[in-house]
């Protein structure tokens, strides 16, 4: 074999990831390695984590870690199959070329006659915010010094506090051996590359009678205000301790933006990704309404108004706080329009026999969240009796439809009588859907960013997840049993 | 040319054998890269030694560094793929402070930067904090080889016959009147680790792993859309080759081959399904439990809260804390369970997913009691956090050694503490779960139940099959049931364990860390009964 390179691959301190034009390169070195015809599509993800964790006010490990991850997928014909390899020689390369087409011989295409599909839009490809210089230029000792000062403020006031700092960046580029040098088709994805930062801390005091946390996430570092963080777990801590049992029932609750997240978060895994039909055409889901027995149809709630006509769930690539990895179909979305549904994802596939559109709608990779003009503070104040909760933990859906899911109050919980927080109280566990929470709001907040870490490196759809979201006051959410845990 | 499936059949064994050729991958010991040799190879031991020189020199007081090249194939009915990759990750130790720098590179260089890195990153973490970090002893492996025994290589079984056997559980499942499997494939691992440390250890093992997944779905009524799914436990992950599909039984796993046993699960759960729906009654009642049930209930609660990293705070930030709060106090005088509850553990056991020869710290795990006769005696330790109890063991008389509980999914990631194999000590109850149903007049069972735990893993909310019990005998099946229960309240309220007999081992994952891991191990445990369950509808809103 000629022009076999002996290059391993070279990730040095400058170059923690891959560059343009090394993927460029590698993805030409793999196409010229296929045997014989058909489509070569070659995925190219690398990253690098700077990473410190402590626990009782010590760091417990700082790590620097690094990898590649070289997806092969070649269509021969008879079938398609992916092998994944991270090493960049020739050989090993090679070889994964290889182990891809052998694959592809227990990986059958479905043979479908080929329609005529409506003609591909233009992929529109915004410009979106992701990389931060200030995210990829925190060195070790930057790390060390922040864990040191964020520590110091909880071990000053005899407490005891864990967390975690990370600084990741990535890149992909999805490269067709069809399309090298000409547009790429809207499901090809040019080179783009990415950062993320997350800093989250949890302050419990000695006895472990109390437990604040505070964390956010951002692709910039430099908008992670992290002294604030450690403030607010430390305030939480010292609050919370010696909380008190109370009977569950039903309680108006203040929910602060990670809590709403949290419960977002069900009604995005319940939007699929698959049709908008997905889950009516399996019989469940939240969004199907009962089957048509005179139309044979399932129809779905697109255009009723299925929460609070206060919230806007809605997504603008180019917003600055909300960039994504960029997708094939990077248009504004908005899921839910003053509470009335207006989108459901759905994949390419899908459109095509359904709709008759050739293109797709993204899922919930990020979201903006509308707010209202209440603050917490006032929340409190008008709240005659009610428990204020900073987040939810273990969450775990019971039902499909209605949503209906169970799960804990964590770090943090407290009563209020006569608007005014009157004292810290143990753990609830609820049963409450988000969907009866998001209808029973009374006030919404200002809209902030939560913590929403893509917690895997090797995450390349969804390498970023950001979310902006309000504090809301809801009524008659439902708690059925107290839990020890604090 | 137009490839077909019967001239690879053909071509038979010449194919199989193109279709298993290992791929080589590259590793540059001096010079020019070569391809990669087996892990035994003794220029490997020189790389790894690179790495600890480097750590060394830049001021390590120790340093560990693992090399590990994992390959892996996924089928399903329908697809194959695999994947391959080789990385490495070194630790060292300075002034009592961890770091870690890993990579995929195996050369000489970069064995020299990870160990100067790793080096720094524990030093810029040590400014001005003093910390101990006594490391319990480790005995010098003298080049120790290892390879888990399997029955059948999974990377040397022809594809095409995994994918076969695949396709005939689906077939065999629409035989089954309204049978359907709703999930079908199965993964299969082999991981080849070389390990060295700065006191003179050096080992190296071959380990496999192989899971699948098996979910029968069985219509009761298509008019009323009425079903069960059932999920295949013997298909857990574990420590063996493709015999997990293939063999006519595995001890404590399956009695049965795995077409008879997707049989005999489907007509126990259309007869299961054929009993009647009852409301339920909210109530405490004498409860019996299916061995994947205690398996599932030892795991959750148990099982993490004795992670002694865990118990300490340190996954404080992550998943939780412990409610055994203060492992020096608790050991040896906490009542965990009944006197009728033993739990061990162990990374020796033939088929257990965390089973090995050596940890990721070159210490030979050994079995250990964690409690005996219902008694908290011990945790789930390193060399690390085994100092940590010193003075526990001291009170004891017990030596301090790690039980060797360290381990990481590749060497890309830092070796933490992570739950060995467990098993709970087998009672004196000779019958099945069957027979301890027929020993409760008014009571209830349960099969398959998963559980929710707290982030104390003190309280939890269980599900699963709930079976009302009249006389001995299932009567009726709950809709919306489950049970809550204290963890030690649910131990010390245990009436009695079935036997060996019915003992049964599922395969579990774990995810700790953060950054997250995620590791498996499995848990053995039989039926068992407990008293005065509570039992409620998690459905029901306040």
């Amino acid at each position: 074999m000629s022009g076999r390179s002996d290059r391993l691959i070279r990730l040095s301190d400058d170059a923690r990831i891959l560059s343009e034009q090394e993927c460029e390169t590698l993805a030409k070195r793999v196409f010229a390695l296929a045997s014989g015809p058909g489509e070569t599509y070659v995925s190219i993800l690398s990253w690098w984590n700077g990473e410190l964790r402590w626990a009782r006010n010590r760091t417990s490990l700082a790590g620097d870690r690094r990898d590649i991850r070289v997806d092969i997928a070649r269509d021969v014909g008879v079938g398609r199959a992916v092998a994944t390899t991270n090493q960049l020689d020739d050989v090993s390369l090679e070889s994964a070329v290889r182990a891809a087409e052998r694959a592809a011989v227990l990986s059958p295409n479905v043979r479908h006659p080929k329609p005529l599909h409506p003609p591909l839009p233009k992929p529109d490809r915004p410009k979106t915010a992701i990389w931060s210089d200030a995210t990829y230029a925190v060195t070790p000792e930057v790390r060390g010094e922040t864990a040191r000062s964020l520590i110091e403020a909880a071990e000053a006031k005899g407490m005891s506090s864990a967390g975690y700092l990370e600084m990741r960046a990535g890149s992909r580029a999805v490269l067709s051996s069809e399309r090298m040098g000409s547009t790429p088709a809207p499901w090809d994805v040019p080179y783009a590359a990415w950062t993320q930062a997350q800093c989250s801390m949890t302050v419990r005091d000695k006895e472990g009678s109390g437990s604040g946390w505070a964390g956010v996430s951002n692709h910039d570092w430099a908008k992670i205000d992290a002294s604030a963080l450690a403030s607010r777990a430390l305030e939480k801590c010292i609050a919370s301790q010696h909380p008190v049992a109370l009977e569950p029932g039903r309680y108006t609750v203040i929910l602060e933006p990670q809590a709403v997240a949290e419960m977002i978060a069900i009604l995005e895994t319940s939007m699929g990704r698959y049709s908008r039909e997905f889950a009516a055409e399996q019989g469940m889901g939240p969004w199907a309404l009962a089957p048509d027995d005179v139309l044979h149809l399932w129809r779905t709630k697109l255009g009723l108004k299925v929460l609070d006509e206060r919230i806007t769930i809605s997504h603008d690539p180019t917003d600055p706080m909300l960039g994504i990895f960029p997708e094939p179909w990077m248009e504004p979305l908005t899921w839910f329009d003053k509470g009335v549904l207006t989108n459901l994802p759905f994949v390419r596939s899908y459109a095509l026999e359904k709709l008759n559109v050739n293109s797709a709608r993204r899922p919930l990779t990020g979201y903006r969240m509308s707010g209202g003009p209440t603050s917490i503070d006032e929340m409190i104040s008008t709240t005659t009796r009610g428990l204020l909760v900073s987040r939810l933990s273990n969450i775990r859906m019971l039902d499909e439809t209605s949503l209906l899911s169970t799960g804990l109050t964590r770090d943090g919980l407290w009563l209020i009588e006569h608007g005014k927080i009157s004292k810290a109280v143990k753990n609830l566990r609820f049963t409450e859907s988000p969907l009866f929470a998001l209808n029973s709001v009374e006030q919404l907040g200002e809209p902030v960013p939560v913590f929403r870490p893509a917690k895997n490196p090797y995450e390349s759809e969804r390498p970023l997840t950001p979310a902006i979201v309000p504090p809301i006051k809801s009524r008659d959410f439902s708690f059925t049993s107290t839990i020890d845990a604090i | 040319m137009h490839l077909n499936r019967r001239l690879f059949l053909k071509a038979g064994a010449a194919m199989a054998a193109i279709a298993t050729v290992p791929r080589p991958l590259y590793a540059q010991f001096d010079g020019a890269p070569e391809p990669l040799p087996p892990i035994e190879d003794p220029r490997l031991a020189t790389l790894a030694a690179r790495a600890l020189d480097s750590a060394k020199s830049a001021g390590a007081s120790y340093a560990d560094v693992r090399l590990s090249h994992t390959s892996t194939r996924r089928f399903d009915e329908r697809s194959a793929g695999d994947s391959e990759d080789m990385e490495v990750g070194v630790r060292a130790l300075v002034e009592g402070y961890w770091g870690f720098a890993s990579g995929p590179v195996w050369s000489p260089d970069e064995m020299a930067r990870l160990g100067k890195e790793a080096v720094h990153q524990a030093r810029t973490n040590a400014l001005g904090k003093p910390r101990v970090a006594a490391l319990a002893p480790a005995p010098i492996v003298q080049n120790g080889n290892w390879v888990m025994p399997v029955k059948l290589d999974p990377f040397e079984v022809s594809p095409f016959e995994i994918q076969d056997q695949l396709k005939s559980l689906s077939i065999l499942a629409e035989r089954i009147p309204s049978g359907l499997l709703l999930r079908n494939d199965v993964f299969a691992q082999v991981q080849e680790k070389a390990f060295a440390s700065t006191i003179g250890s050096y080992c190296t093992q071959r380990a496999y792993l192989t899971e699948g997944h098996l979910t029968l779905q069985i219509d009761l009524s298509s008019k009323h859309r009425s079903n069960v799914v059932t999920n295949l436990e013997c298909v857990s992950p574990a420590g063996m080759g493709w015999e997990l599909y293939a063999a006519d039984s595995i001890p404590r796993v399956r009695n049965l081959s795995l077409h008879d046993e997707l049989l005999m699960r489907a007509d126990e759960a259309r007869a299961d399904g054929m009993l009647p729906m009852k409301a339920l009654e909210v109530g405490r009642f004498d409860t019996v439990f299916d061995a994947p049930s205690v398996a599932n209930i030892v795991d959750g609660t148990l099982g993490h809260a004795t992670e002694l990293d865990r118990a300490l705070g340190y996954e404080a930030n992550a998943d939780g804390t412990s409610y055994l709060s203060d492992p020096a106090a608790m050991l040896g005088a906490y009542q965990a369970g009944a006197p009728l509850l033993t739990l061990v553990a162990n990374r020796s056991e033939p088929g257990g997913a965390a089973t090995t020869k050596w940890d990721d710290e070159g210490i030979v795990p050994d079995d250990f009691t964690i409690v005996k006769n219902g008694l908290l005696v011990d945790f789930q330790t390193t060399r690390e956090s085994a100092g940590w109890l010193k003075d526990a063991y001291a009170k004891k008389g017990a030596p301090v050694r790690s039980h060797g509980c360290a381990n990481a999914p590749s060497a890309i990631h830092a070796p933490m503490e992570h739950i060995p194999n467990l098993s709970i000590a087998p009672g004196r109850e000779t019958g099945d779960f069957d027979a301890l149903v027929a020993g409760i007049a008014d009571g209830v069972a349960i099969k398959r139940a998963s559980i929710d735990v707290d982030f104390q893993e003190g309280t939890g909310l269980g599900f699963g099959g709930v079976f009302e019990v009249k006389k001995g005998k299932r009567v009726a099946r709950y809709q919306s049931a489950g049970f809550l229960f204290r963890s030690t309240d649910l131990w010390k309220s245990l009436l009695s364990i079935s036997g060996d007999a019915q003992m049964q081992r599922i395969g579990f994952s774990a995810q700790k860390g953060e950054p997250q891991q995620t590791c498996y191990h499995s848990v053995t445990a039989a039926p068992a009964v407990v008293q005065g369950l509570t039992i409620i509808d998690p459905q029901r809103k306040a």
